[in-house]
């Protein structure tokens, strides 16, 4: 039987009960198991499988093929170079213009602009649909054939060429992107904002500082968590933007990006390991940047 | 006429003549098969998948299924499936819970697939309908490698010159004899100077200029420089090569303008819609013609790819051969390949053809004295040729024809000018290939 002191003396040390340790161990051990069985083992095996030959079906077929695959992707492939420029510029964009344009919206709709319940709903509804509803919506819209293409009076003989042309297609899907980018950007930072103290925006206010100057020195900081996930979400979702493009392409030629070639040499009637050899590159452009980006934040924290 | 005159005496082994005799020969054989497959499968499943054909495709698996049903007393599950989604996710999709029977392609794709052990041996059933079977289409069911064969041949088509007759002849040219280079650079000129398309392509799938493609390699350099050539025993920078792709560009400036945003179907609805002169393109697409008007289906015509190397004339076709394979891991092997059998037997196939299929068979028993012109036409372009190709991306291995040949020609087709270095660069990814 355990004396009072006894039980303030073990919760003081903080040691767990047999109840705690087997909550613990499966609140946090299985999840921690599935995530090593079905993502760091199928991960781990994809970079090892990129330094082989193989076509994916019978094992005694795996070929040992040193860098060959690398060789090959830099050296022997355009498109791989084609679409580092696309993700670049897909990065840049999101960067510059749509996750910016998501910040300034929840920003206004937390004020309470006129008309935000309009916003709000216009934004939010590209975010309810997945990438690849979004692209059929707008393949059908602007295809040869399609009913923006109607609307022009124009048929599939003398359509517009909007997704085959390099000149525009680029900007035409960075739009349709964005669309769903802002909405989600958007809806991210309005949870963040409602938890920042309005006692601080009315004491800055007082003291005679701009919308810009509390947005900037009060807002930012205060959100710095939220700060965080959207830039790993921006960085993310452009390198690892898929969906939309294969929907509406099929095959990275006309557009490429670092998954649609990860994609064609996965799947398909070509399998080879250069897909594995794609994903081991693209997941290194996610990766550096990421935890670079964090160690200096929590670095800052922990100052 | 003296055409099909012609036709008759050229007609090679893979057409066939003979009916009545083979087909009673055949059906005899089959029937003491059948007898002892409907003892041993009465009451089980079997599962079938369409590949692609829409609700024709449909009409046509269930009225072949029935029939099956009726013999054998087992039961068959139906489902239809995108042709292209099948295609690409082949591999897994044979490796996990596949469906027993369904139609399939010969050539790189059953032969890869068989030899990995992904699809049934069927040397027995192809053996029990040798009679019924040219030997050119059994041939080209076999793997080279195992020597078994993993497809039971049915159908096939040509790729060739399509176009409306009655636009031929608004123009003042006889539809029956664009036969040269310059008569088909005159087609295209007029249709052009009329302010419609001259030649229509659809490039956004990867797939369709390679039928284009084909045809002029082996014009320019005939059959067996193109096989070579799919199979690295020539190269891509060579000279020879590159002529093919001065020819090609000759099509650029007839093309339509969206050549990148429209796949094979596009291309289909231009001939429809009369926007275009010509189109080089499989015939599979006549049925679509067939159920907009039957005057629309009348004034399609298809002839042979015009003649540019006299040396060649118009001795090669791409003419693909379609068939039913098996799956090695369905749940119901035995009973898959008793239903393969089935359709790729006579009776199976005049079941088919009664629900409204109006593919060309290869089967010796398949009759063709009731066919419409257009069905005749067809017959007599895939008879003019002696060489017979399967198509660029059955004839050469998955990973270089599609993610590779595939993007060169588009590349190609949006900048010509850039053909000396898209050469060198498939030559490269090539060689890089493991060969073993």
């Amino acid at each position: 039987m355990k004396t009072a002191a006894t039980i303030k003396k073990n919760r003081s040390r903080r040691s767990l009960s047999k109840t705690d340790r087997f909550t613990l161990a499966t609140f946090v051990g299985i999840p921690t198991l599935l995530q090593i069985i079905l993502l760091w083992v199928p991960a781990v095996v994809t970079v090892i499988l990129s330094f082989t030959y193989w076509n994916g079906i019978r094992l005694k077929d795996i070929q040992w093929a040193g860098i060959q695959n690398y060789k090959n992707i830099f050296f022997n492939n355009p498109l791989f170079y084609q679409a580092l420029k696309n993700n670049g510029i897909w990065l840049a964009f999101f960067v510059l213009i749509a996750t910016p344009l998501g910040i300034l919206l929840a920003y206004q709709i937390d004020r309470g602009i006129k008309g935000h319940a309009f916003y709000e709903s216009i934004y939010y509804l590209p975010v309810v649909l997945s990438l690849a509803v979004i692209g059929i919506i707008w393949n059908f819209m602007l295809q040869p054939g399609g009913f923006v293409q109607g609307l022009m009076g124009r048929d599939i003989g003398n359509a517009i060429s909007i997704y085959g042309d390099p000149k525009i297609n680029t900007w035409v899907i960075l739009g349709i992107a964005s669309w769903r980018h802002i909405g989600y950007i958007m809806l991210l930072y309005l949870s963040g904002l409602k938890s920042v103290d309005p006692a601080l925006k009315e004491a800055a206010a007082i003291d005679g500082a701009t919308e810009w100057q509390i947005f900037r020195k009060i807002i930012l900081p205060t959100m710095q968590p939220v700060n965080i996930i959207i830039v790993v979400i921006t960085l993310i979702e452009s390198l690892r933007a898929f969906d939309l493009v294969y929907i509406i392409y099929g095959s990275p030629t006309i557009f490429p990006l670092l998954n649609l070639l990860v994609f064609q040499n996965f799947a398909g009637q070509g399998i080879s390991m250069k897909g594995a050899a794609y994903a081991v590159i693209l997941l290194l452009l996610c990766i550096v940047p990421i935890i670079t980006y964090l160690r200096i934040s929590f670095k800052e924290d922990l100052k | 006429m003296s055409e099909e005159k012609n036709v008759v005496s050229r007609r090679s082994v893979l057409k066939g003549a003979a009916i009545g005799g083979a087909a009673l020969a055949a059906g005899g054989a089959l029937t003491t098969e059948s007898a002892s497959a409907a003892t041993r499968l009465k009451g089980s499943t079997v599962k079938w998948t369409t590949r692609g054909g829409g609700a024709t495709g449909d009409k046509i698996a269930k009225a072949v299924n029935d029939a099956f049903t009726k013999k054998t007393g087992a039961k068959v599950v139906a489902q239809q499936v995108n042709s292209d989604d099948f295609q690409n996710n082949f591999a897994q999709i044979m490796q996990g819970s596949p469906d027993d029977a369904f139609g399939w392609m010969a050539g790189y794709r059953s032969n890869h697939f068989g030899e990995m052990g992904l699809l049934a041996d069927l040397t027995r059933e192809i053996n029990r309908l040798k009679s019924t079977l040219p030997t050119a289409a059994i041939k080209g069911s076999t793997s080279p490698v195992s020597k078994k064969p993993y497809i039971l041949p049915t159908t096939y088509y040509p790729w060739a010159l399509h176009y409306r007759k009655s636009m031929v002849k608004d123009l003042g040219m006889n539809p029956e004899s664009i036969n040269t280079w310059d008569d088909f650079v005159k087609l295209m000129t007029l249709t052009q100077k009329k302010g419609l398309v001259g030649y229509s392509l659809g490039a956004k799938g990867g797939w369709e200029a390679m039928g284009t493609f084909d045809i002029l390699n082996a014009r320019v350099n005939g059959y067996k420089y193109h096989i070579d050539l799919l199979n690295g025993r020539a190269k891509w920078t060579d000279a020879r090569t590159k002529e093919t792709f001065k020819y090609f560009a000759q099509l650029i400036p007839f093309m339509n303008d969206n050549v990148m945003d429209i796949s094979w179907d596009g291309m289909r609805d231009l001939l429809l819609q009369k926007k275009t002169g010509a189109m080089m393109m499989g015939s599979w697409f006549a049925n679509d013609f067939k159920a907009k008007s039957q005057a629309d289906y009348d004034d399609l015509w298809v002839v042979p790819f015009p003649q540019i190397n006299p040396k060649f004339g118009r001795d090669t076709i791409d003419a693909p051969l379609d068939g039913i394979s098996v799956a090695a891991n369905g749940k119901n092997v035995d009973g898959g390949k008793a239903l393969a059998e089935f359709w790729a037997s006579p009776e199976g196939i005049k079941e088919a053809v009664k629900a409204g299929d109006t593919n060309i068979y290869v089967s010796k028993s398949f009759d063709t004295s009731s066919y419409d012109a257009f069905n005749k036409q067809k017959l007599a372009v895939l008879a003019s040729a002696q060489n017979i190709m399967f198509f660029l991306d059955r004839d050469a291995r998955g990973d270089f024809a599609g993610p590779v040949v595939g993007p060169a020609i588009q590349n190609f087709i949006k900048k010509p000018a850039d053909i000396n270095k898209i050469l060198e660069n498939v030559q490269a990814q090539w060689d890089a290939l493991p060969k073993n």
